[in-house]
């Protein structure tokens, strides 16, 4: 396989978990808006801040009118982080590597492109808001879906998962990083007026409420939510499960010498810190590792399989 | 709907009699429901855009366009068929030898067959392959020859295209929309089958490898980018050949040998099925700031380690100042008479001829000699007074570059409207594959149809569509 092919395949499942988690983190925010809820603006703020593009978005607008926000992560312009962007590059690195993927996965991602260009071209209204978010969120289910049966189980596979899992991981330690003094165990100072309720909104903002309460008999604590997002290896979005999915692919792809690489090298070891704090989770500076060894580790998969 | 048309119809000989090749579909459309046609017309696009069948038009930006699609299929008998075959088979040879020579010894200059000039001032004419023969022997591997039809007996050659000919894609997805659209229709004929494109243009690409690699040589199919017209039809073929679409970037020349980077390392390249024009093939050779191509990639290919699909330099032969001389190419190589007829050609560097045309602009085709896809020509009975006196300057300022062709009353055929069937002008481009000397026509072709009524611009970037075509076995 070309090292532009990798890269072409890592880079266009990136972006769509990207999308993915956006639209994820939008319809947590959108549903409080609905409630009308007395924590929208912190919500909101979080989500910005998720994302790195709070300062982009307070430079156009005076206040955190969830319309705007909404409107602004979806189609402005001069978010370069926005669903239409994202998307865009998606399909372009999908066009760049249409050879090694089957025309199930390439149609479905085509026609999930031609879905939000026809729809986020149009002004978006209120009531449209969730439509969108539902039918996007099922066409990329659809390009997972083919992926999974379609594909051959091969190194192209591999990473397509590897661009995968080391986007999600960087989706979870965002959103952990940004919220980090929710989730301070509990004898510890906690901020006051916070509660349960912004617990539960960090699962909501990766779709994992329900079964997080599935799993913890309706309980929420802090405790628990922060194992459950960085250790629980059942839990598709948790950073374990990630790591471990991106060792899995590393070593397929590596084949026999795997041990040797960089990358599996450094893998294994966000894999041994996450073991290591699992229950003792406190601290800023350990999530801030995580998101750069994952960064690193990104940059030895571009370096060791010729990307550029 | 009336339907009516002043030229010859491949279907209707008046609006109540049908011609043979189409008394059966006739037949078979009448019975239909016209509303559920028109909703199978609309679906038929909606497969297009989803599947992202597109092409690019050049100065728009990043919009991707789809070529329409008409659901009538066109038709065309085996006898009308055979002939084809014969004539495209003579013609791929003759313009082969033509290669050979020209880059060669040169004999058909030297017998006065074809004037030195035409050759020497031509930028299609690659110096850098003089004395060199390509792996093989072969140029012209794949060929896209444009034909149109008058009358009922003879189809004309319009253009031989043998730098990077396409439409093959397109060709082949029609085929498989029609199969789907219409499943037992197509049963009830005995179409013959295009589809097989991909196997014969990888059974011609495997023999052209140099020597040494013959076996399983590592093809690769080389392609500008993603932003390129042509690429959803560079990476359809690529993946139907099961081979690697590169582009520049991803090759380099090392040890002599052309390499391509894999996420395990260098590996070697043997074919390189070329989608870019010469002059982009190698700065070092050629054009110095192409990123295009491969710096060296020249030199590996006159060592004969490397094959390039087609040959550099093969655009000489489809140059339209040399496409009035086939027939002599044809007499000259093959000591045959042209099977198909050339359509008769005004050269604007022949002073006589250049008065005729300057005189009769307003009833001539003028095209550029080294233009395509339709630009930089002027169709005289459709242009105004004033677009016709601004082609004649440019005629007489540099006469070298232009020829003229009568207007041809192109032949219709009908295709769907809402309101039924309606005739529209045709041209058919035919692929036809070429190694060691065997030449292999693809059964049937690309149709273009110029979808505005009257107008005889079939090209897809200036508003024309395409259709199934079928040849019925005998």
């Amino acid at each position: 396989m070309l090292g532009s092919t990798a890269d072409s395949l890592f880079w266009m499942f990136r972006y769509i978990e990207r999308v993915e988690n956006t639209l994820c983190m939008i319809e947590s925010g959108f549903q409080l808006y609905l409630l009308s809820s007395s924590n929208l603006n912190n919500e909101w703020d979080a989500i910005l801040r998720t994302n790195s593009i709070r300062h982009h978005f307070l430079k156009k607008n005076n206040s955190l009118d969830s319309l705007n926000i909404i409107n602004f992560m979806l189609k402005d312009p001069k978010n370069f982080n926005n669903i239409l962007i994202l998307f865009d590059k998606a399909r372009e690195n999908a066009r760049r590597s249409r050879v090694s993927i089957t025309s199930e996965v390439w149609e479905a991602i085509n026609t999930c492109w031609l879905y939000l260009n026809e729809e986020l071209n149009k002004k978006i209204n209120e009531s449209k808001i969730q439509t969108i978010i539902k039918n996007t969120r099922e066409k990329i289910a659809l390009i997972f879906g083919f992926l999974e049966r379609s594909m051959l189980k091969n190194e192209i596979l591999n990473f397509c998962y590897l661009g995968t899992f080391i986007e999600r991981f960087d989706n979870t330690v965002r959103i952990l990083n940004t919220r980090y003094y929710l989730l301070l165990d509990e004898k510890k100072i906690r901020f006051e007026g916070y509660d349960n309720f912004q617990l539960e909104m960090i699962l909501r903002s990766i779709s994992s409420y329900r079964s997080f309460m599935w799993k913890n008999q309706n309980e929420i604590k802090a405790n628990k939510v922060s194992y459950f997002l960085i250790s629980d290896k059942d839990m598709p979005k948790s950073l374990m499960f990630c790591v471990n999915e991106t060792i899995k692919n590393l070593k397929s792809v590596h084949k026999k010498n795997f041990p040797k690489n960089k990358s599996y090298q450094n893998a294994l070891s966000i894999q041994k810190k996450i073991k290591q704090k699992s229950r003792n989770f406190n601290n800023y500076s350990f999530l801030n590792s995580l998101f750069k060894l994952n960064m690193t580790l990104a940059a030895n998969i571009e370096e060791e399989f010729n990307f550029q | 709907m009336t339907y009516f048309t002043k030229t010859y119809d491949e279907a209707f000989i008046n609006e109540n009699s049908v011609r043979t090749n189409y008394k059966k579909f006739i037949s078979w459309y009448k019975n239909q429901d016209s509303d559920e046609l028109t909703k199978i017309n609309s679906d038929a696009m909606k497969f297009f855009e989803n599947t992202g069948v597109s092409f690019k038009v050049y100065s728009s930006d990043k919009k991707e366009n789809l070529i329409p699609f008409d659901i009538i299929p066109r038709i065309i008998n085996s006898k009308e068929w055979d002939k084809l075959v014969k004539g495209i088979t003579q013609r791929v040879l003759a313009i082969n030898f033509f290669l050979t020579d020209i880059y060669g010894q040169q004999e058909i200059i030297k017998h006065g067959v074809i004037p030195v000039d035409l050759i020497q001032n031509n930028t299609a004419f690659l110096k850098q392959m003089i004395g060199f023969t390509p792996p093989n022997k072969t140029y012209n591997h794949i060929s896209g020859i444009d034909l149109i039809k008058t009358n009922s007996d003879n189809f004309y050659v319009l253009e031989d295209n043998v730098r990077v000919p396409s439409g093959a894609s397109y060709m082949i997805e029609n085929r498989d929309t029609m199969i789907k659209l219409f499943p037992e229709l197509i049963s009830r004929y005995k179409v013959s089958e295009n589809r097989n494109y991909a196997k014969y243009l990888s059974e011609i690409l495997k023999k052209s490898s140099p020597k040494k690699s013959k076996i399983n040589p590592n093809i690769v199919l080389l392609t500008p980018g993603i932003y390129n017209s042509a690429f959803f039809e560079h990476a359809f073929l690529a993946d139907k050949l099961g081979v690697e679409l590169v582009e520049g970037k991803d090759l380099r020349v090392i040890n002599k040998y052309l390499n391509m980077k894999t996420i395990n390392g260098w590996k070697r390249v043997d074919v390189i099925y070329r989608r870019i024009d010469d002059i982009f093939l190698d700065p070092l050779s050629f054009k110095e700031d192409s990123f295009l191509g491969v710096p060296g990639l020249m030199e590996v290919y006159r060592n004969k380690n490397v094959t390039i699909a087609n040959a550099p330099g093969t655009g000489i032969s489809d140059d339209k100042s040399i496409y009035s001389y086939i027939p002599d190419i044809i007499k000259f190589y093959l000591g045959q008479k042209p099977i198909l007829k050339n359509v008769k050609t005004f050269k604007c560097r022949i002073k006589d001829e250049l008065k005729y045309v300057l005189d009769n602009l307003n009833k001539l085709v003028v095209k550029e000699v080294h233009g395509s896809g339709g630009y930089g020509m002027l169709v005289g009975p459709l242009a105004s007074k004033t677009e016709i006196s601004k082609f004649k300057n440019k005629i007489k300022k540099n006469p070298y570059s232009y020829i003229a062709q009568p207007t041809l009353s192109l032949s219709t055929c009908p295709i769907y409207t809402k309101k039924g069937l309606t005739p529209r002008h045709v041209d058919l481009r035919c692929f036809a594959l070429l190694a060691q000397e065997k030449v292999t026509v693809i059964g049937g072709g690309l149709t273009r149809v110029a979808l505005k009524k009257g107008s005889l611009v079939v090209n897809s970037s200036q508003g024309g569509g395409t259709k199934d075509t079928w040849i019925l076995s005998s």
